[in-house]
């Protein structure tokens, strides 16, 4: 799934040099194609989500509809669990990121949902730095799994990730249209 | 046969060495340990607490095989695969921190030696009789003079080269047993960072057996401009404490000022409480960018490598003291000092000057010789507005920022005349430049950046060496019974995801009546905040190690003090005898002593091996998110691990079911998480019902703190029987635990790890 072709990461003293690199996606209908086909999706949330807004919605907000539209069960981690609550929304696991990356890495764990493991594994709102890395644990020792990544950066550790959006207006229409194609719009 | 005559052989000069003779404690199992002496402990430690690797690059670029790319189960050319070339880099990094600080320890020793003598006593005061608990454990020899120091140093040395060996290409193929290796430097370190200090402490005569040390300046603003300014930066003291002498010796004392950024500031002031602290490593390149310091000298580890072109950019002078940063420059060690004076002062020439006698002398002459020609002031408001106004917001700045910052929003508010966001930024800089390199309209950021930064100036407490011995006799049972609820060491760089967090760490859990301890550049800024009466940490809490204490260890290599007094408490307060029984102290810290370690802004590849020294001692570590890309933690799995331990006292293998501590390496994204697993990794499976209940209340209370409320989900592994529920919490938590069908469980009466791997050691050693 991942390209050959590096694209440089937005932040730049974070580059990782590799031989894999993240499948660039911009086209909203191929993200929304990786989670559809997906059996066992896994939205992973980070503090990030708490401190950005876009058009006046906190960034938060976006991810739970994301969530919404296809039941995506979601996993809090740091403190975005208290800000859920305060939505009305009960994450359906609670982890740091470290943590869930090390569960996420057992082919036999049995998932957020005693489902069994997750195929795909999306990560939003994490510092760059630990994101990528998280996300490096997961291509070197996760193969039975895919990454998305729904931050305004390339994270080249990713299998699909979004590129580098200067104009968060666009972030914002990449969101509202992969909520949009999900099946469900609006908010908490 | 002939392989047991060499072991003995090998034995009997180890017992030469540790004077075996002396018999002020039964030799243990493992004097002067080997790689192999201590594996059983490590991959015990290693079936719970499994590597957690982040590769930061596909390749292994080592050699001339490669590049050789190890994704999808790759092997390189040499056979390593990802997971094995990860552990292999992680041992090369505390290889590199443990041969820092034992060169340091070895550097400081010979010049010591040379001055004192190797028959120099070690006294370390009057309340400190068990003066070394890293060698006493490691090697099992009672270091009596610095003579024996050297004994401790060269065993390192010996261990380091046998490390450094195995990382060579074609070998080690087992991830395990790197990470074991790496355990064995980080033990390693612990040993060199003790001899260090107590070197020092005995030749520097710094103050020890004493917990009230003086309160010293901190901040920039604390210097006074008007002298001559004589920089140090590193940490090694061997050349600033000489200049103090040649300024004491020349009545010149009042005339020069001295500073100092990172560990050598410490180390100053614990030989003088005159000098200055400037603040820790994120403040160096500020410091030295504003041209203050009129003579800056380096010594050794977390200098920058562009001082030379720094100081000519800022107008000082820099001489190079120590042969571990040379920087290319002329060495003068040998030249007549008024001729060296002369070409710094005339020519502005940078020297090396490895003789610390002529090194003060030159610093001293130069420094009041320039001094008057100093570009010396900070720029103005209104400079630094029409200065910023070049910003273009092209985000070049920002994309280089190790720590995520949007600089250039920061910039652009001070071409509108509002400094505070770049103040804020400020606050959270670790102080690398890089943005200024980056900027293509040569925006001097920093200086613009110094402008909005706080004017303050605060007060720290002087470094104070090894925790007491009587210290330790008051603690060690509330500790260990968890009344003490723990022992909190925020120790290393300044890496800070925001400097202002350390100092809320140590507010929150002194409040709390933790011990709280610190090292290096954590102990500088958590004296950087005022709380509402002006007050910073050290001057609001008491320097003592007990409840509610916070303890300015000192620098990195007073870590050392931290693991003995974890060790201190087993020998000390539960009379387990130390000497060459490193597994038994370990397996006592590991299940009896709620310690946790905060190495919230590591960065270097010293923090590296001083946490890994003490995740083999059994002290979990917390490290800023940055962090992850030390490449490898160690994480258990709470509910899918087994959490067997034996039950001393019964002789049985009991399944507690309870992760403590959970993890032994972990990095946490935001200072609200690390308030929440901070007292979580606190606790230990000896705790009493009272114990626990108090540890137990800290982790709900900050849990609905920082968490918004509830209760923390894990809170039913932690909770045996109904007296270890907190009365505060009483009734939720009863209902919780009776709406997921919780059962009580007993506790274990001495709980050990000692009897459930392969061992040596008697189970019965770990009775008391």
């Amino acid at each position: 799934m991942s390209q050959l072709a590096p694209l440089m990461p937005y932040h730049r003293v974070n580059i990782l040099t590799g031989t894999r690199t993240a499948r660039l996606v911009e086209d909203t209908a191929e993200y929304a194609k990786q989670i559809t086909k997906s059996k066992r999706p896994l939205l992973v949330l980070g503090p990030r989500l708490l401190k950005l807004t876009l058009g006046g919605r906190l960034l938060l907000e976006y991810a739970l509809d994301i969530a919404k539209a296809k039941n995506i069960p979601t996993c809090a981690t740091a403190t975005v669990k208290s800000k859920m609550v305060e939505l009305g929304v009960k994450p359906d696991s609670v982890y740091d990121i470290v943590e869930i990356i090390n569960a996420l890495k057992d082919p036999e764990w049995k998932g957020v949902r005693n489902e069994g493991n997750h195929d795909i594994v999306i990560f939003f709102g994490f510092r760059t730095d630990l994101g990528e890395q998280g996300l490096s644990v997961l291509k070197h020792f996760a193969p039975h799994l895919k990454t998305m990544t729904l931050c305004k950066y390339y994270y080249p550790h990713a299998d699909f990730s979004l590129p580098n959006i200067r104009k968060d207006e666009q972030w914002k229409v990449f969101l509202e249209n992969l909520i949009d194609s999900l099946g469900t719009k609006g908010g908490h | 046969m002939a392989e047991i005559k060499e072991l003995t052989k090998k034995l009997e000069e180890i017992h030469q060495k540790i004077k075996a003779e002396v018999p002020w404690e039964p030799v243990g199992h493992t004097p002067m340990p080997e790689i192999p002496d201590l594996r059983s402990w490590d991959m015990r430690l290693l079936k719970t607490y499994k590597p957690w690797y982040a590769p930061f690059c596909d390749l292994c670029c080592f050699c001339t095989y490669g590049k050789c790319d190890l994704t999808e189960d790759r092997r390189g050319a040499c056979g390593i695969d990802i997971a094995t070339q990860q552990a292999r880099i992680v041992l090369l990094a505390c290889l590199m921190g443990c041969s820092a600080h034992a060169a340091h320890a070895g550097h400081i020793l010979e010049i010591l030696i040379e001055k004192h003598g190797k028959g120099k006593k070690i006294d370390l005061g009057t309340f400190i009789d068990l003066e070394a608990p890293n060698i006493r454990t490691v090697l099992g020899l009672k270091p009596e003079t610095l003579g024996d120091l050297k004994t401790a140093i060269e065993y390192v040395y010996k261990e380091i080269a046998h490390l450094l060996d195995s990382t060579h290409m074609g070998q080690e193929g087992s991830y395990l047993d790197y990470e074991s290796k790496a355990l064995h430097a980080g033990m390693l370190d612990h040993v060199g960072m003790e001899v260090a200090d107590i070197a020092q402490i005995v030749g520097f005569n710094y103050p020890t057996s004493v917990a009230d040390t003086p309160l010293v300046d901190l901040g920039w603003n604390s210097v006074n401009k008007t002298k001559p300014i004589i920089l140090f930066a590193g940490h090694n003291p061997a050349t600033s404490t000489v200049v103090v002498d040649y300024l004491q010796e020349n009545n010149l004392y009042d005339k020069v000022e001295l500073c100092g950024v990172c560990c050598t500031a410490i180390e100053t002031t614990r030989y003088s409480a005159k000098a200055k602290v400037i603040g820790p490593l994120s403040r160096q390149l500020f410091f030295i960018r504003s041209g203050i310091p009129d003579v800056i000298m380096t010594d050794e580890q977390c200098i920058r490598t562009d001082i030379p072109v720094e100081a000519t950019k800022a107008g000082s002078a820099l001489i190079a003291a120590l042969d571990k940063a040379m920087y290319g420059l002329e060495d003068a060690t040998e030249m007549e000092t008024d001729e060296v004076v002369r070409k710094m002062v005339d020519e502005k020439k940078h020297f090396v000057i490895l003789d610390p006698k002529k090194a003060a002398e030159v610093a001293v002459k130069v420094a009041m010789a320039i001094a008057l020609k100093r570009r010396k002031e900070w720029l103005t408001e209104q400079e630094a507005v029409e200065l910023a106004k070049k910003c273009t917001l092209c985000g070049m700045c920002e994309q280089v920022c190790p720590n995520l910052f949007d600089i250039g929003n920061g910039v652009s508010q001070v071409a509108k005349g509002n400094f505070d966001v770049i103040g804020e930024i400020f606050n959270q800089c670790i102080g690398c430049g890089k943005c200024e390199e980056e900027c293509p309209r040569n925006i001097p950021i920093f200086k613009i950046m110094q402008v909005g930064a706080s004017k303050e100036t605060w007060k720290m407490r002087a470094g104070r060496g090894p925790v007491m011995d009587t210290e330790i006799r008051n603690v060690g049972a509330p500790i260990t019974l968890g009344t003490i609820p723990g022992v909190i060491a925020l120790v290393g760089c300044s890496n800070f995801p925001d400097i202002r967090d350390i100092a809320e760490i140590v507010d929150e859990f002194a409040r709390r009546k933790y011990i709280v301890v610190l090292t290096g550049c954590s102990a500088m800024v958590a004296g950087m905040w005022k709380d509402s009466e002006g007050k910073t940490v050290y001057e609001k809490y008491p320097p003592d190690f007990d409840a509610g204490g916070v303890v300015n260890i000192g620098s990195c290599v007073a870590n050392s003090h931290i693991s003995g007094a974890a060790i201190k408490i087993a020998n000390i307060f539960a009379a387990l005898p130390l000497r060459a029984n490193y597994e038994v102290m370990a397996d006592y810290v590991l299940n009896r002593v709620g310690a946790c370690g905060v190495a919230w802004g590591a960065m270097s590849q010293k923090a590296a091996s001083i946490a890994t020294g003490f995740n083999r001692l059994g002290v979990p570590v917390i490290l800023g998110p940055h962090s992850s890309k030390y490449r490898r933690l160690y994480l258990s799995r709470k509910e899918e691990d087994e959490w067997k331990v034996m039950d001393a006292r019964k002789k049985q293998i009991v399944e507690t079911n309870e992760p403590s501590p959970e993890h032994l390496a972990y990095v946490c994204e935001t200072k609200e998480k690390a308030m929440v697993m901070i007292p979580k990794l606190c606790i230990r499976k000896n705790d009493t019902p009272q114990g626990r209940s108090i540890k137990l209340n800290h982790y709900i209370s900050l849990y609905k703190k920082y968490m918004g409320g509830g209760l923390p989900e894990d809170l039913p592994l932690y909770v045996r029987r109904d007296a270890d529920i907190p009365l505060v919490y009483k009734k939720e938590v009863k209902a919780y635990l009776t709406e997921i069908g919780w059962k009580p469980k007993e506790p274990v009466g001495l709980p050990t790890l000692i009897g459930t791997y392969p061992t040596k050691v008697p189970v019965d050693s770990v009775i008391h």
